[in-house]
């Protein structure tokens, strides 16, 4: 059912009908609206527990602050979740499709789905867009192999790290957890550990700020600590 | 000096140059906000004294105002080199007409060589948002603001520099009430016109990451000059 | 200085200068500054177009912005001439300023209408100002019309291709009556009956036109400047404010109206419905 009034529902996937003439515009000197993007500080790392991730609570469009309270903290399944850092909408986007899959995953088979799987979903898909999907992940997950933490570049290359920070913040907060990551820390050194790591991305760099998010994964669940902590200084 | 100058960036700028050599980067923009409220008796001026490049910091507690006289305040934000010397020059020619007249140059007239000495650079601008605040004759509030070649005007109140088009139209509604229809309120009193330039650079310090760290206020009444320190945002 | 050398004092000595770089710098900027109105230094390399401003540490463009869009008219009827402008200075979406002087008092017989970048505009017709002055000094008489609107083409021909944006009218009243010149950037000055400069100029330009005669009465010669003017900041997005209107007469120039030109909207707004 269709007509020049009702068109179809839209096909999946994106819709590439309008890109020639954006060029176009552009070229004519349009200028395009600016993309909500997350200018985030995401760090994560493991500890001898599982998994922690920690993101800013910041989005901004330009140097106008757009969101003062964003989830950066994306879930897949109750084992796997990934901090986001690019164009918000795109790390949205590709948290609903990745879980979807995943489901599916888990549907069919009847277990519980390995952090793998996701990982490579996320990183085929990135790569068929050649970078234009703007999203630049830390990838974490506690499943029967053991514990992970990916991250992964907007043209989908990928590898496995003990922990990393990504986002226009992260130069700030790899160089405190360089500093400062041991293996076999416990969870209260784990949440230490990463809380200074945001702290130190939102004081130095412009586009993260607001507060902070964690994220904790064990083998025992998932553990989302929205507002761990919003520094006095800030509010 | 000046011919060597001028054969090298010549030689950079032509089209007709052989070589493809680096452009000629004179300016940055190091942001920073300025706002002033004029009343009866009084002026009140307003920076934050957050320094940024792009998104990061240089410093948060960089003064973008500068004490002139007893009755004029000059605060000049933008790129930062062009503003110290720029304020370094201002304060020269006053210093002479201090000396060649024996008595401070008055705040009108300051503003109107303001004025002139940002056109003398009209060909190669001084990439600065500056305003004056001063007691004029009658011991009334003014302000004048400058474009960065030094179109001038006097007004009431002013917002400048990265977030001031965030606070000029709050200042346009509490004090300027076009097309309001509630009553007039009371005549503006310099605490309320603190208040009212705090609220501003809180808000703005609220969604303009280029804003925050610290408002310094500088109070100018017949009796002289007040300074006052204000947290803002780190973040 | 005199008084310096009478009191034999070291030179620059108790100055309060902080240092050899500050003494050079001001000497500099006096020589700049005080003397030579008309002379502005010259960047040492050329400042065009294809010259890209950059921030010299991220890279972005930085864009200085001059303030700009404006309807501004001026035309002569039997009883002299007729000044009417809005009052909006834009740069880029921003309004600047809703409330600048578009028209500027040269002195008593003599005004200037500004478009284009505003500091241009004022700083050339302040040095104009002080050379009108110095031409009534100099001569016991008042400067014509046509001999100041040429000291300022004159300036503006020197500066021609470097950037400067003016378009301008040169309004007064002289041993010849009314005088109306238009003065722009390229140096060309023109002497006419009706001008009007800006972005809203079309819209200005279509109803002066449509209802001009020459035999109006001062009222009905007010009015239709100050409805020209309200039609383009109704149409003309960069313009808007508050409509001036200006008389210039034997007696030299009149104010006759500044009024919001939302005031005059719904004034308009309401002698349509009758």
């Amino acid at each position: 059912m269709s007509s020049a009034l009702l068109p179809p529902f839209p096909e999946p996937g994106f819709s590439f009908e309008n890109v020639e003439r954006n060029v176009s515009l552009v070229k004519k000197g349009f200028k395009p609206p600016k993309f909500t993007s997350t200018g985030t500080t995401v760090a994560a790392a493991i500890f001898d527990g599982g998994i922690i991730i920690g993101t800013d609570k910041r989005a901004s469009a330009g140097t106008i602050v757009a969101n003062k309270n964003t989830n950066k903290i994306h879930k897949i399944s109750n084992n796997i979740a990934f901090g986001g850092a690019g164009t918000a909408a795109d790390c949205d986007q590709m948290e609903k499709m990745v879980r979807a899959h995943v489901e599916l995953h888990r549907l069919n088979s009847g277990k519980q789905v390995p952090v793998c799987v996701a990982l490579t979903k996320i990183t085929q898909h990135l790569f068929r867009y050649q970078g234009h999907i703007q999203c630049a992940l830390i990838v974490g997950g506690v499943d029967k192999f053991g514990y992970h933490l990916h991250h992964v570049y907007p043209h989908g290359s990928s590898s496995e790290v003990l922990f990393e920070a990504m986002g226009s913040g992260s130069l700030a907060a790899i160089s405190h957890l360089e500093l400062n990551y041991k293996q076999n820390m416990n969870l209260d050194e784990a949440k230490l550990l990463i809380r200074n790591a945001i702290l130190a991305g939102v004081e130095n760099d412009l586009a993260s700020g607001n507060g902070i998010d964690l994220c904790i994964i064990t083998p025992s669940g998932m553990e989302h600590l929205v507002d761990y902590e919003i520094p006095v200084a800030f509010v | 000096m000046f011919k060597e100058m001028q054969s090298l960036a010549n030689a950079q700028m032509t089209d007709a140059s052989p070589h493809k050599v680096a452009g000629f980067y004179p300016y940055a923009d190091n942001g920073g906000t300025l706002a002033a409220i004029a009343g009866d008796g009084f002026v009140v001026i307003g920076g934050d004294t957050r320094l940024t490049t792009g998104y990061q910091i240089y410093s948060r507690e960089a003064s973008k105002l500068t004490k002139l006289t007893d009755k004029t305040i000059i605060g000049s934000c933008g790129c930062w080199c062009d503003s110290l010397t720029f304020t370094k020059g201002l304060h020269i020619r006053l210093q002479y007409y201090l000396y060649e007249n024996n008595k401070p140059i008055s705040t009108n007239a300051t503003a109107q060589l303001v004025s002139n000495m940002l056109y003398q650079k009209r060909f190669f601008p001084y990439y600065v948002s500056t305003i004056v605040a001063g007691l004029d004759a009658d011991n009334q509030g003014a302000v004048y603001s400058y474009d960065p070649v030094g179109s001038t005007e006097r007004h009431r109140y002013r917002a400048q520099g990265t977030a001031g088009s965030l606070i000029q139209p709050f200042l346009d509604c509490v004090l300027g009430r076009g097309n309001q229809t509630a009553p007039e309120p009371e005549k503006l009193t310099k605490e309320q016109a603190m208040i009212y330039l705090k609220d501003a650079f809180m808000s703005a310090a609220e969604r303009e990451i280029g804003c925050g760290d610290f408002l310094q206020i500088m109070i100018v009444t017949p009796q002289g000059v007040e300074e006052e320190r204000f947290k803002l945002r780190k973040d | 200085m005199a008084l310096q050398e009478l009191l034999q004092l070291e030179k620059h000595a108790s100055f309060g200068l902080k240092s050899v770089d500050d003494v050079e710098l001001s000497e500099e900027i006096e020589e700049l500054n005080s003397e030579k109105l008309t002379q502005l230094p010259i960047t040492p390399f050329t400042m065009n177009k294809n010259v890209q401003l950059r921030d010299s540490n991220t890279g972005r463009h930085i864009h200085i912005n001059m303030e700009k869009g404006t309807t501004t008219l001026a035309f002569k009827y039997q009883g002299g001439v007729v000044i009417a402008v809005d009052s909006r200075a834009t740069g880029g979406d921003f309004i600047f300023s809703g409330s600048v002087k578009k028209i500027i008092e040269i002195n008593k017989y003599l005004l200037g209408t500004m478009a284009g970048g505003a500091a241009d505009c004022s700083y050339w017709h302040r040095s104009l100002t002080v050379r009108c002055r110095m031409y009534e000094l100099r001569n016991k008489e008042r400067i014509s019309v046509a001999a100041a609107s040429k000291l300022l083409a004159n300036i503006l021909y020197n500066y021609k291709g470097m950037g400067l944006s003016m378009g301008t009218m040169i309004i007064g009243w002289d041993k010849r009556g009314p005088g109306l010149y238009y003065v722009d950037d390229s140096g060309s000055r023109y002497s006419g009956d009706l001008f009007s400069a800006g972005s809203g100029s079309p819209f200005a330009f279509g109803v002066v036109d449509t209802h001009w005669k020459y035999d109006m009465t001062d009222e009905e010669a007010y009015e239709l400047g100050r409805r020209a003017v309200y039609q383009a900041t109704y149409r003309d997005a960069a313009s808007g404010g508050i409509v001036r209107v200006y008389g210039m007469k034997p007696t030299g120039w009149v104010k006759i109206s500044e009024q919001d030109c939302k005031v005059l909207h719904y004034k308009y707004a309401d002698e349509k419905m009758v």
